[in-house]
C-alpha cells in the first residue's frame, strides 16, 4: 500500500480537487446530530465528528428508493447513479459497507446498489472513539480495504493511505499536493493509533459468543428487555449493516405509479409474516432476541453483522446498550 | 365506475375537508368514482348502494349512529377516516357518563340532542380499512382510493412514527432534546411532520395497532423528568384509554 503525506496547507486545495471526481458528500453537523451532506467548502465539514445518524449506506441503499416507474402501462427502471465522493468515512462504516457488499453484490447482484457502488469514491478519515464505540472489539477499528484513500490525522497534516486503483489516480492527479512520508510522520501515526486504542471505553466480549447465544435462547434477559424495548425500530434504521427493505407501490396519478423500497425493520410485526398468515416472530420478545442473533450469530463463519459503531445505543429511546445486553445474557448463563 | 359516499359524523370537519384538499388529484379520483354523497362538497345526494363509504368523526349522537348504520349497510367497503373514527380522538377522551357531563355543562340532565358518549365508529360497526390521523395525510386516502379502484387491497401500515422520522433523517427530539415524543408507540404514516418542525409527536394517529409498549414509553418520559399525570394525559389525548398497562 502506498503512503503519502498531505500537509495541512494543501488540504483545502486537495478537498476542492475532489469535485472533479463527483459530487462531494461529507459529515456536517445539523442540530445535535451529524449527517452526510453535499458540501462545497472544507470549512463546512465536521472533521472530528463522532458518527452520523444514518450511515453512508444511505447512498447505496437509499432510505426511500424509487426502483421502477409505471408509465404507459410499462414498468421502467429508475435510479441513475451519479458520480459521488464520500469524504470522511470512518473505518467502522467502511467495514459496514463491505458487509453490505456481500449481501447486495453476490449474484444475483442488486443493480441499483452495484451501479452506485461503482460510481462512488470512498475517502476514509481517522477518528477518536466516544463512549458508544466498540469497533476495536470487533476488529473493525482499522480498514485495510474498502476505500480509495484513507486520511490519518498528523499534527501537521494527514498521512494518506492509497487503497485502490482509483485512489492512485486521485493521488497522481494531485501529485504536487503530496509529500513523501518521513520517519517522524510514521512515528506520529503510530502514536495516534496507540492513543486511540487506549481511548476505548466499551468492550464486547466476543469469546464463544455463538455458543453462548445457542445456549441462551430462553434466557430471562430477553424477557427483561422485552419490557424495556419499545419496538420502534430506530436501531435498525441507523444500523450500517441492516439490509432489510420493504417494497411499496405508490400512485402518482390515475395511470402512473412508482415502485419504491424503503428501509424495513425486524421490529415490525409484519417483518416475520409469511404467506398463509404464519408469523415467525409474533411477539416483541421474539423480535428483540432475533436482532441480537442476526447481528452476532447467524453465520459465525461469515463474521459479525455488527461493526461496533454505537449508533443503535446512541439513538435508542430506551437507552438499551448492545454490549450490555450481551454481557447480561452471558452472566445469566454462568 | 365505483360509487363513493362520504359521511360525516361528529367532528371538526377537517377530515372531510382534507379530501377536498387533494385539489387536482380529485380529478384522478373522479375518473374511477362517482360521488353519491359528500355533504361538504355538494348538496347532491342519491341513495344508492355504494362500493366505498368513507366515514369521519365519532358517534356522539343518535343521528350519528343511524347515519353510520346506514353507511355500513349500504356499502361494500367502509373506511374509517381520521382519529375520531378510528380511536375516538379528543372527544372520546372526555371521561364520565353523558348525563353527568350534560349536567356539568348545562346544569340539567335533559338530553334533547340525544347525545351519546363519544366513541369511535369501530366500536359500532366492522370497518374494512382504518386510516387514523388528526388529520391524516391526504396522500394516504388518495393511495387507498386508487388502490381500491385498481382492485388492490390497500396495505395496512404497522410501523411507528420513528420509521419515517429516520427515513427523513430528522434529529430525534426524544433522544437528543428530551422533548416528550410519542413517536415510538404511535402509528406512522404522517411522515413525522411534527418532528420535522422540531416538535414531539403528540400521538394523534393512535397507538401502534399491535404490540405497542406504553409502559416502556412511560418509564422513558418519567426519567426525562415529566410527571406521571402529564404523561397519562398525553397518552389519553387521542387514544382514549387504549394506551393503558
Amino acid at each position: 500500500m502506498r503512503y503519502v503525506k498531505l500537509p495541512n496547507e494543501n488540504f483545502d486545495e486537495f478537498f476542492n480537487s475532489l469535485k472533479n471526481w463527483g459530487k462531494v458528500y461529507a459529515p456536517v453537523k445539523q442540530g445535535n446530530i451529524y449527517t452526510f451532506k453535499n458540501v462545497e467548502k472544507l470549512s463546512e465539514v465536521s472533521l472530528n465528528y463522532t458518527r452520523t445518524m444514518l450511515p453512508p449506506k444511505k447512498f447505496f441503499v437509499k432510505p426511500r428508493d424509487e426502483m421502477l416507474r409505471l408509465k404507459d402501462s410499462r414498468w421502467e427502471k429508475c435510479g441513475e447513479a451519479e458520480k459521488t465522493v464520500l469524504f470522511g468515512v470512518h473505518s467502522c462504516d467502511i467495514h459496514g459497507l463491505q458487509i453490505l457488499d456481500k449481501v447486495y453484490l453476490d449474484e444475483p447482484a442488486d443493480p441499483y446498489y452495484k451501479e452506485r457502488r461503482e460510481n462512488s469514491i470512498i475517502i476514509g478519515i481517522s477518528c477518536m472513539p466516544d463512549e458508544y464505540c466498540f469497533c476495536k472489539s470487533l476488529g473493525t477499528d482499522f480498514a485495510m480495504s474498502g476505500f480509495d484513500l484513507f486520511l490519518h490525522e498528523l499534527p501537521d497534516g494527514w498521512l494518506v493511505r492509497v487503497g485502490s486503483v482509483r485512489g492512485h489516480e486521485i493521488s497522481w492527479a494531485n501529485e504536487e499536493l503530496f509529500e513523501e512520508v518521513s520517519e517522524d510522520d510514521l512515528k506520529n501515526f503510530r502514536a495516534f493509533e496507540e492513543r486511540r486504542a487506549k481511548a476505548f471505553k466499551k468492550k464486547l466480549n466476543k469469546e464463544g459468543l455463538a455458543d453462548m447465544l445457542d445456549l441462551a435462547y430462553d434466557s430471562p434477559v430477553w424477557k427483561k428487555y422485552e419490557k424495556i424495548c419499545l419496538g420502534c425500530g430506530n436501531c435498525n434504521m441507523v444500523c450500517p449493516t441492516c439490509r432489510c427493505y420493504e417494497v411499496c407501490d405508490k400512485w402518482i396519478n390515475a395511470y402512473e405509479a412508482v415502485r419504491e423500497r424503503r428501509y424495513d425493520s425486524c421490529f415490525m410485526v409484519s417483518h416475520g409474516l409469511v404467506a398463509g398468515g404464519h408469523n415467525f416472530r409474533p411477539t416483541r420478545l421474539d423480535r428483540f432476541r432475533h436482532r441480537y442473533y442476526c447481528k452476532n450469530y447467524f453465520d459465525p463463519e461469515a463474521g459479525f453483522n455488527c461493526v461496533g459503531c454505537g449508533r443503535c445505543d446512541e439513538f435508542c429511546p430506551a437507552k438499551i446498550e448492545h454490549v450490555k445486553v450481551l454481557d447480561e445474557v452471558r452472566e445469566a448463563l454462568e | 365506475m365505483l360509487k363513493l359516499g362520504v359521511f360525516e359524523l361528529t367532528d371538526c370537519g377537517g377530515c372531510a375537508l382534507n379530501i377536498l384538499f387533494l385539489y387536482e388529484k380529485l380529478f384522478d379520483v373522479v375518473k374511477f368514482y362517482e360521488i353519491k354523497e359528500f355533504h361538504m362538497a355538494s348538496s347532491f345526494k342519491e341513495h344508492d348502494h355504494l362500493d366505498v363509504a368513507i366515514v369521519t368523526g365519532t358517534v356522539s349522537t343518535q343521528r350519528d349512529l343511524e347515519l353510520l348504520k346506514h353507511a355500513r349497510s349500504h356499502s361494500n367497503y367502509l373506511i374509517a377516516l381520521g382519529t375520531c373514527a378510528t380511536h375516538g380522538s379528543v372527544q372520546g377522551g372526555v371521561e364520565g357518563k353523558i348525563r353527568e357531563k350534560l349536567e356539568k355543562v348545562y346544569g340539567t340532565k335533559a338530553n334533547p340532542m340525544k347525545a351519546l358518549d363519544s366513541k369511535p365508529i369501530t366500536e359500532y360497526v366492522a370497518v374494512d380499512y382504518a386510516l387514523p390521523g388528526c388529520p391524516y395525510d391526504k396522500d394516504e386516502i388518495y393511495q387507498v382510493l386508487m388502490n381500491i379502484a385498481n382492485g388492490v387491497e390497500p396495505p395496512k401500515k404497522d410501523y411507528p412514527v420513528c420509521i419515517e422520522c429516520k427515513l427523513n433523517e430528522y434529529e430525534c427530539v426524544l433522544v437528543k432534546k428530551g422533548i416528550p415524543c410519542l413517536g415510538p408507540i404511535t402509528l406512522g404514516g404522517c411522515n413525522a411532520i411534527c418532528v420535522k418542525s422540531g416538535l414531539g409527536c403528540i400521538g394523534c394517529r393512535g397507538p401502534l395497532p399491535k404490540d405497542a409498549n406504553p409502559a416502556g414509553e412511560f418509564e422513558i418520559l418519567k426519567e426525562l423528568g415529566y410527571d406521571e399525570e402529564y404523561i397519562r394525559k398525553k397518552f389519553k389525548t387521542f387514544a382514549r384509554g387504549e394506551l393503558r398497562w
